[in-house]
């Protein structure tokens, strides 16, 4: 489990790893909107999906992450995409029948294929952001988009802690599962073999342990944090400022481009 | 069961260039039965690492040239795990976190249970109360009781009580007096020796205890950054000056003494246990004053 490294954050010394995390969450908003708006009529608008495609690619290839990395980021949903494809080719009724009496129509192909790129599109994009984007930067990006909600007295920092400190857990927490395995698997516990019930109970020496060295965590932290007079966000400063830069100009830009792409095609 | 380890490197996350970690470089060592094995060296020197393959948790890597424990051969993919693990035990770092059962009858019984599913339930009974009472603990008191309302001390017990049940022949234990007081240290060692004395035949202990190793173990293998730097008896290596400063060890309280008095004339020649300080002293003593 020491192979697992927590997201699927690509450490790299990039232009686009370099640019303000709010931009690369705005950005990618902008680039799924964009795909959205590719045209559904013919086939000919299929053609709206190139630029979305060169974006992912010309993205992938400027921040140095393998595209085969971006492409693999479809591996968690790909069940989700085949299905709804499937569905959309045996299910629509609409359309002329490609042969006679016969219940797959063209349409429906059509819309097979057409989902199937909007969804794989959207994911490869965003994995974009979290391959150049550290989750820690994620959750001080988003703190930062929401803080005007603080007007309608939403508590921003706090929802922004709470996020930080799971993000920060994850990491620790699958540690010290990774030990709590091997104390067990040392122990001849044997976590794959039986039926689905057998491996759920062969789940809680795991489990258990882990939750309580949650809840000791959890009470050690408040204890450092209440040690220190933590006191929430009044007057708070931070480490890293966000500064904008000509960097997230240029993204900005060529996001744009993007858009204005998919709407002439 | 005898120990070999030919050219073992292991690196976690080989496949990633940026997050790839060397944690083992090139290990060559032997162990034999009946060692009480030390295993010593900075934090991150791979100390656990090593010892983790020990007992299957971590898989060689294809470039190791040979890892047998005993009959078992570790760089073979089909080798069997579950007996292996049934006669090398492990006591993990602070093993009182991986109790879990509503008893502690039920948490010893575990491991007994997972490698000897045939045994019936007195025979078992039998051996858990063996276990227990080995580590020092009344049995008809603790066994219907939590290990979560027991005292720190008491939940390690048990914890190892749950791993020695097997009666296992290697016993590997990671810093296994972290975090205890004074008492508890010297009541875990002397159940270390009785544990070798009975049926554990050999001992692999990674410590950062300078004290605990040269009082204990007959031999030592020091790393730093994944390779060894030495093996020896105690006497040998805290003996070299430029093997404890080099590695970033301790010396244990004897080797500081013994060096000590070298500079102020008083040459002694320990084998850097206690007993055989004090014996070494007294002869010294007894030297000069027969000498008068």
């Amino acid at each position: 489990m020491k192979e697992f490294s927590f997201g699927s954050y690509y450490p790299e010394n990039s232009f686009v790893h370099k640019m303000d995390a709010r931009v690369k969450i705005l950005l990618s908003i902008a680039y799924i909107v964009a795909v959205f708006l590719v045209k559904n009529n013919t086939w000919i608008n299929y053609l709206g999906f190139v630029p979305c495609l060169l974006f992912v690619i010309i993205v992938a290839v400027v921040s140095k992450i393998p595209f085969i990395k971006v492409v693999k980021s479809i591996k968690t949903i790909i069940f989700f995409v085949i299905l709804s494809a499937l569905l959309q080719i045996f299910f629509n009724k609409s359309g002329t029948p490609l042969w006679k009496n016969g219940f797959i129509t063209d349409k429906g192909l059509y819309n097979a294929g057409y989902i199937f790129l909007r969804i794989v599109l959207v994911v490869m994009g965003a994995s974009l952001l979290t391959f150049t984007t550290s989750p820690v930067e994620i959750a001080d990006g988003i703190e930062s988009l929401l803080t005007p909600l603080k007007l309608i007295k939403f508590p921003v920092h706090e929802f922004a802690l709470v996020m930080s400190i799971a993000l920060r857990f994850i990491p620790t927490l699958l540690d010290e599962t990774d030990r709590i395995i091997k104390a067990q698997t040392s122990r001849g516990a044997d976590f794959n073999s039986g039926n689905i019930f057998k491996k759920a109970k062969a789940l809680i020496p795991i489990l258990i342990p882990l939750l309580i060295s949650s809840f000791r965590r959890a009470d050690e932290l408040a204890d450092a944090m209440d040690a220190r007079c933590y006191a929430g966000s009044k007057n708070r400063t931070k480490y890293k400022k966000m500064k904008l830069s000509l960097r997230d100009l240029i993204g900005t830009l060529f996001t744009a481009l993007l858009i204005v792409g998919v709407c002439f095609l | 069961m005898r120990i070999e380890v030919e050219n073992l490197t292991f690196v976690y996350s080989e496949k990633s260039k940026s997050l790839q970690y060397k944690a083992l470089d090139d290990i060559s060592l032997t162990i034999e039965e009946g060692d009480f094995f030390g295993i010593v060296g900075e934090t991150g020197s791979g100390k656990s690492t090593f010892v983790q393959h020990i007992n299957g948790l971590i898989k060689t890597q294809k470039n190791c040239k040979k890892f047998t424990v005993g009959e078992f051969d570790l760089t073979d993919k089909k080798c069997d795990y579950k007996s292996l693990r049934s006669k090398v035990g492990m006591v993990f770092q602070y093993p009182e976190y991986q109790l879990f059962a509503e008893t502690v009858f039920e948490d010893v019984e575990f491991g007994l249970k997972n490698f000897f599913p045939n045994l019936t339930q007195e025979e078992r009974s039998e051996k858990v109360k063996q276990a227990i009472e080995t580590v020092g603990l009344d049995f008809e008191r603790v066994k219907n009781k939590s290990p979560f309302e027991m005292s720190g001390g008491q939940k390690r017990r048990v914890a190892i009580a749950g791993v020695i049940v097997t009666r296992p022949e290697v016993l590997v234990l990671d810093e296994p007096v972290a975090g205890l007081d004074p008492k508890g240290k010297l009541e875990f060692i002397k159940l270390l020796k009785r544990l070798h004395n009975d049926f554990v035949k050999t001992i692999i202990i990674v410590s950062h205890d300078m004290d605990l190793v040269a009082e204990n173990c007959n031999k030592i293998a020091v790393l730093k950054k994944g390779k060894i730097v030495e093996t020896g008896s105690p006497k040998e290596i805290f003996c070299q000056k430029n093997i404890v400063e080099n590695s970033g060890l301790d010396l244990p309280l004897t080797a500081y003494l013994q060096r000590e008095l070298e500079q102020n004339g008083i040459k002694l020649n320990s084998d850097l246990t206690v007993d055989n300080f004090v014996e070494e002293v007294k002869n010294y003593y007894c030297k000069i004053k027969g000498g008068k």
